[in-house]
């Protein structure tokens, strides 16, 4: 199990980029770590891999303080990505399997499955720099990879990647969860974090809004009651205790369930065409919106 | 383990240096230049040459007084016609009469003693005069190599200079590739600061050795192929060693400088800038070579040899240029050593807290500070 426990950490220019951030992931699991830009997701994870210091908390694996061995057995992909733009790409993958002390056949081993499994292959002997961005991101996993980690930490894996590149990165991560490696990674990507995950937590300004398994998180947010009205004049939901958002002319009023939804209804047909009527739990789109407020 | 590690770093560095075009193209460049400076001397240099008109007289023996100049003798058959020869620049000087020298002027002083002298031993030779000439005894140095010596020294001041600042700028600019990107961060988890900062001055360093071999291998085979290595001084072989040395010793301090002050930034484009300190650094460094090339037996150059970084770079120049007692190289040796040792302590501390911190430039003093 990892332990992120009461992180606290202060940058020299005096603002709290961590106030108490701490979770636990199970062996195996998938943890979504999602929060709005500068909420303390990167900032978390650097304190995991040793980048940063925090200034109060700490980071066990296995009951485990972490120190420079253990990391060596963690795989990470930090936000930024960091390749070496002159190597080619197997060479590449290789030498960082080197660093963590594989043999050069072990190196080897590994980079060739990696490439294989990321569908690689055809680049395998091209410099990184010649390689699409989607591309990149792929030698950049098979980098954080390549020494068959223990606990895999991936700062916005997806981001900037195409939906065919999503998939070919998630079906390598789950064989991996499946291994029994725990998978954090942050996302902005909150459809794409609820079909993966097993758990997120959420961070805002540097605090634990939310962490636990998703289905525990939406069965305590409860459900709601959601109407989606096509063309409707402005105002139509006034006086409704309700929250509305709009997408073109297509506006979503979500109401707490136990009030008169009929009256809503009948608010709603009138205003225009209703597409959408009944009774949901929240989604986890919803919850984030609401926790971080 | 952990050298292996410091290994792998530096096999990197110096397979993809290797691997870069720039890389060949500057090293080829630098061979020619080498070749070709070693082929200057005799293009450029070569013994005096006198022309000399003459009319109604005889050749002065000036061959047989003066060897190492190459003399010619033409003969006009009246005055008019020397005379416009010599204003013309056709002949130096013209001779008639085997009394009278005619000239544009003044006559080139070292000519006119010459032909003087020669002129004056010939006659008094002839009434039966003999007058033995004055036996030279040296009580200095040996001098007669100063000259080559000299040569030699100025361009081991140039090699060294241009090595150091190329090898430890390339350490600089490795550097900030791998804290821009955060290849660093990924690094971090799998070694140590110090292994990637040994390695990565390690490998450059490679890479300057073999530069350096280049320079040397093509510099002794021009030297020999244009005969100017039959000039070179006796103890070569020995000057080339220390050169070697001095630049492992220069090349440790100044990486090191670099890739601390490297770590401040995160762009490449802010390396040179961040750079100014060790660039000023080399630069009096240079200076103070430069001159101990020229006068390399002064009590300044004597005592800038002794004091690190200066002595990487000076003292082999003086070792080049003059004979320089053993415990005097042992002496300043040591100091660089400890120097290298004193720079490698600070510099690591400096890499070790900056090179994660990515961003606005990381101030100097403050890392140097921190507890």
């Amino acid at each position: 199990m990892l332990e992120i426990t009461g992180l606290r950490k202060q940058f020299p220019g005096g603002k709290v980029a961590l106030d108490g951030v701490g979770f636990e992931v199970r062996p195996g699991e998938m943890y979504g770590f999602v929060g709005a830009n500068g909420a303390g997701k990167t900032t978390t994870m650097r304190i995991v891999m040793g980048v940063l210091q925090a200034d109060a908390g700490q980071v066990a694996w296995h009951g485990r303080v972490l120190d420079a061995e253990v990391r060596k057995r963690i795989g990470y992909m930090p936000e930024e990505r960091g390749l070496y733009q002159k190597m080619k790409v197997a060479e590449q993958i290789e030498y960082f399997g080197r660093l963590h002390g594989l043999s050069v056949a072990e190196a080897r081993k590994a980079s060739d499955d990696l490439i294989e499994r990321l569908g690689l292959t055809e680049r395998r002997g091209d410099e990184v720099e010649k390689l699409s961005l989607g591309n990149q991101q792929r030698v950049q996993l098979a980098v954080a990879l390549v020494h068959d980690p223990e606990v895999l930490i991936l700062d916005e894996p997806f981001s900037g990647l195409d939906p065919i590149a999503v998939d070919a990165l998630v079906t390598v991560l789950q064989a991996r969860a499946r291994g029994g490696v725990p998978v954090i990674f942050s996302s902005h990507q909150l459809e794409l974090v609820e079909r993966l995950c097993d758990s997120v937590g959420i961070v805002s300004a540097g605090r634990m809004v939310a962490t636990g398994p998703v289905e525990e998180l939406r069965n305590a947010a409860g459900s709601a009651l959601r109407v989606v009205v096509r063309g409707a004049a402005p105002g139509w939901a006034d006086g409704l205790e309700g929250r509305l958002s709009a997408d073109g002319d297509r506006e979503t009023l979500l109401v707490a369930v136990g009030g008169d939804d009929q009256e809503v209804l009948r608010r709603a047909m009138k205003a225009g065409r209703v597409e959408h009527f009944g009774v949901e739990r929240r989604s986890l789109t919803e919850i984030f919106k609401e926790a971080v407020a | 383990m952990s050298l292996t590690t410091v290994w792998l770093v530096a096999k990197r560095e110096v397979t993809l240096t290797l691997r870069a075009r720039a890389f060949k193209i500057g090293l080829f460049i630098t061979a020619l230049l080498v070749g070709a400076a070693a082929f200057a001397p005799t293009l450029l240099g070569g013994p005096d040459e006198y022309k000399i008109g003459l009319v109604n007289s005889k050749q002065l023996p000036m061959a047989q007084a003066v060897p190492d100049a190459k003399w010619d003798w033409v003969t006009f058959p009246d005055r008019a016609a020397a005379t416009k020869a010599v204003l013309d620049g056709d002949v130096d000087v013209a001779l008639v009469d085997d009394n009278k020298l005619l000239s544009d002027g003044e006559v080139d002083s070292k000519l006119g003693v010459m032909l003087q002298s020669v002129n004056r031993e010939t006659k008094l030779g002839a009434a039966g005069v003999n007058v033995p000439p004055l036996a030279v005894e040296s009580v200095g140095a040996d001098t007669r190599y100063q000259g080559a010596r000299m040569g030699i020294a100025f361009l081991f001041v140039i090699v060294l200079f241009g090595l150091v600042i190329q090898s430890a700028t390339a350490v600089a600019m490795g550097v900030v590739e791998e804290k821009g990107s955060r290849i660093v961060e990924i690094l971090l988890a799998s070694l140590r600061p110090w292994q990637l900062l040994t390695g990565k001055v390690l490998g450059m360093g490679l890479v300057g050795l073999i530069n350096m071999a280049v320079v040397l291998v093509v510099g002794l085979g021009a030297a020999v192929a244009s005969g100017f290595a039959a000039d070179f001084p006796p103890g070569m072989p020995g000057v080339i060693a220390g050169v070697l040395v001095w630049f492992v010793l220069g090349y440790a301090f100044f990486a090191t400088f670099a890739a601390s002050l490297g770590s401040l930034v995160s762009r490449q484009e802010e390396v040179q800038n961040v750079l100014g300190p060790m660039m000023m650094t080399i630069m009096i460094t240079y200076g103070f070579s430069f001159y101990a090339a020229g006068d390399p037996t002064s009590t300044l150059a004597t005592i800038v040899s002794m004091i690190p970084p200066l002595s990487s770079m000076v003292m082999p120049v003086r070792m080049a240029a003059t004979t320089v007692p053993f415990w005097e190289v042992g002496l300043s040796m040591a100091f660089m050593v400890l120097a290298v040792a004193a720079m490698a302590a600070l510099g690591s501390r400096v890499y070790e807290r900056a090179v994660t911190r990515t961003g606005a430039r990381v101030n100097l003093l403050s890392v140097l500070r921190e507890r």
